[in-house]
């Protein structure tokens, strides 16, 4: 098959999976944007980092699969240590994200100094670490792009697919920038941080009960 | 109108009871359904009910008071709920708990509770995603296009006073609420009020992400009163602990102790979405801030944080606001009031409490009151 015919399969399929990608990315990336209360553009700026911290999660995730010299096992129970660590990375990542937010008018009093140093920088590129971690939790469009791009010859060509159907579902994630139109209603930023929290438990759930599995059932 | 001079104001009987005339007329309409059923249960419990709520509207219009006669219907509401609910629950099926394979395949019940969550995967995929039948069936009579039907019809006429004149659930917590004479916790920080908008953007998203029903899996605390999965796993388990925790935490522990709608102020995703349908709804509370002295006694009786202090200086209440009438009831220089919309604030705060309370009361009658009698038919038929 050629460049062109597998580059446009592939932005065929990330297009026509795209929503379900919006809606399994959603729960963490618009809390996220919401709770910053940022300008189009700063809403803008963190889709943009959600975006390429995803791509980097899903060609990590197929180069590790390629370098360990086996196609993508793609039964259940072989998979749920992926996304088992990304559900409790995401976890981790929402709650600190929240905290990190919640320390912006406290941070003078913060005792620990490098809590206050680190607060703005991971307040900074929190979506990338996040979109990185989402990239992983191989909801059913990866997974459908994973069988696909195991099927292409060679690692470079594997990347070229997902990267390309990364693309197609980029598209649908662009409308969620207009959450930056509800930065005009102050409780916004409250209710997201308080979002964040909740999720945060939520998917820290997910990934304990999902690694508990692997691991009793391996 | 009552005279604000006197301690208490009261109407005279023979207007009370002029007023009260066409509550007890739809009482009897709405009621007759179950009094014309077989045996005399249903024809006591009918009476009994269409009695209770005509005497309460009565008291209404008598004292010109709102919040403690609508209370009575409502814990009654809520005490009697989860009885008869559980009752059918073990006639139809002997227990209180729901295999999973007989949720999956429609037995549950639908409740109001879960509509916010269904919008989004509806319009998305077209997906019902709670597992219940959309028309009624022999094993779940309480399907889902009735019970939505009746939350719009209501929800357009009152917005969020759905919850304080439908919501079988409130009056559990309600009833702890009013147990304790003088509330212990006093100091609860207002910000977790937005706490309920938090919880339903997060289960509007999980279950777009997920397409389940993600608060009636987690974090519905009237399970507990209600039905639940079986347990038969962690998970389950862990499922039934949280629903316990919440409701021993939300719906007892913490409405005894601070006379708060714990639950619908802390958690109810339902309860927030509904108060998007206050901006809809013609009936509001609000305060004539030419009376107002800020003695902040409306603030202390609302029972769910939507009278802050930006409330007195706006003149509106918060959005969250049930129409419950405890701070037009506290208020002793009657500044705060009820108001129809478009009409000037304080000019006929009585005229727009009747018609709010007819068309209230009116559905108060025929969902509540229908709950009220079919449960008392269960128990007289039990006793008899
Ligand atoms: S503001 Fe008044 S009417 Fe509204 S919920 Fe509070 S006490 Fe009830």
């Amino acid at each position: 098959m050629g460049v062109t015919a597998l580059a446009a399969e592939a932005l065929a399929l990330g297009l026509s999976s795209g929503p379900v990608c919006l809606a399994s990315c959603a729960p963490v990336l618009l809390p996220v944007m919401a709770a910053g209360r940022p300008s189009p553009r700063g809403a803008g700026a963190v889709l943009g980092q959600f975006l390429a911290g995803r791509l980097a999660g899903y060609l990590v995730f197929a180069s590790i699969v390629w370098a360990l010299g086996t196609s993508l096992r793609l039964d259940a129970q072989s998979r749920a240590w992926a996304p088992g660590g990304a559900d409790l990375a995401i976890a981790v990542l929402l709650a600190s994200y929240g905290m990190a937010m919640r320390a912006r008018p406290l941070e003078k009093a913060c005792p620990a100094g490098w809590a206050r140093r680190a607060a703005p920088r991971y307040r900074a590129f929190a979506s990338a670490f996040l979109g990185f971690a989402s990239g992983l939790t191989l909801c059913p469009p990866f997974v459908a792009a994973g069988v696909r791009a195991a099927e292409a010859p060679g690692l470079g060509r594997s990347l070229f697919f997902f990267f390309c159907f990364f693309l197609g579902t980029a598209a649908w994630f662009a409308p969620s920038v207009s959450v930056a139109l509800l930065r005009r209603f102050e409780p916004v930023a409250i209710v997201a941080r308080l979002v964040l929290f909740v999720l945060a438990g939520y998917y820290g759930y997910l990934g304990i009960i999902l690694l508990g599995r692997t691991y009793f059932h391996a | 109108m009552p005279d604000h001079s006197m301690a208490a104001p009261r109407r005279s009987v023979r207007r009370s009871l002029l007023l009260t005339l066409p509550v007890l007329l739809w009482a009897l309409l709405v009621l007759s359904r179950i009094m014309t059923e077989r045996g005399n249960a249903p024809k006591l419990a009918g009476l009994t009910t269409a009695i209770f709520m005509t005497a309460l509207f009565y008291g209404m219009m008598r004292t010109y008071e709102t919040h403690r006669w609508r209370r009575r219907f409502f814990v009654a509401l809520g005490f009697l709920f989860p009885i008869g609910f559980v009752w059918d629950l073990i006639a139809l099926r002997g227990s209180m708990s729901i295999p999973v394979e007989r949720m999956i395949s429609g037995d549950t019940p639908f409740c109001f509770l879960a509509i916010p969550m269904m919008i989004l995967p509806a319009v998305t995929t077209g997906a019902v995603i709670f597992p219940g039948s959309i028309l009624p069936t022999a094993s779940n009579p309480h399907a889902i296009g009735a019970m939505v039907a009746l939350w719009l019809a209501a929800t357009l006429v009152m917005g969020k006073g759905w919850c304080s004149y439908g919501c079988f659930f409130g009056g559990i917590e309600e009833g702890f609420a009013a147990a304790p004479k003088k509330a212990r916790m006093r100091k609860i920080d207002p910000r977790w009020r937005w706490m309920p908008w938090a919880v339903l953007a997060a289960i509007v998203l999980l279950t777009a992400a997920m397409l389940e029903p993600a608060y009636c899996i987690w974090l519905c605390p009237f399970k507990t009163v209600t039905e639940y999965p079986q347990v038969r796993s962690l998970e389950t388990a862990i499922q039934a602990g949280i629903f316990l925790t919440l409701f021993l935490g939300l719906v007892v522990v913490v409405p005894l102790l601070s006379k708060k709608r714990a639950q619908c102020s802390f958690l109810c995703p339902f309860g927030a979405f509904q108060s998007i349908f206050n901006k809809t709804g013609a009936f509001e509370v609000r305060i004539d801030r030419a009376k107002c002295q800020p003695c902040v006694l409306c603030e202390k009786a609302c029972p769910t944080f939507s009278m802050g202090p930006e409330s007195l200086a706006s003149g509106k209440t918060r959005l969250s606001c049930m129409k419950c009438g405890a701070c037009v009831d506290a208020c002793p220089r009657h500044a705060v009031v009820w108001h129809i919309k478009g009409t000037e604030v304080g000019a006929a705060p009585e005229r727009a409490r009747l018609l709010h309370l007819y068309s209230a009361w009116a559905f108060a009658v025929m969902f509540g009151g229908s709950i009220i009698a079919n449960t008392l038919t269960k128990l007289l038929g039990f006793v008899g």
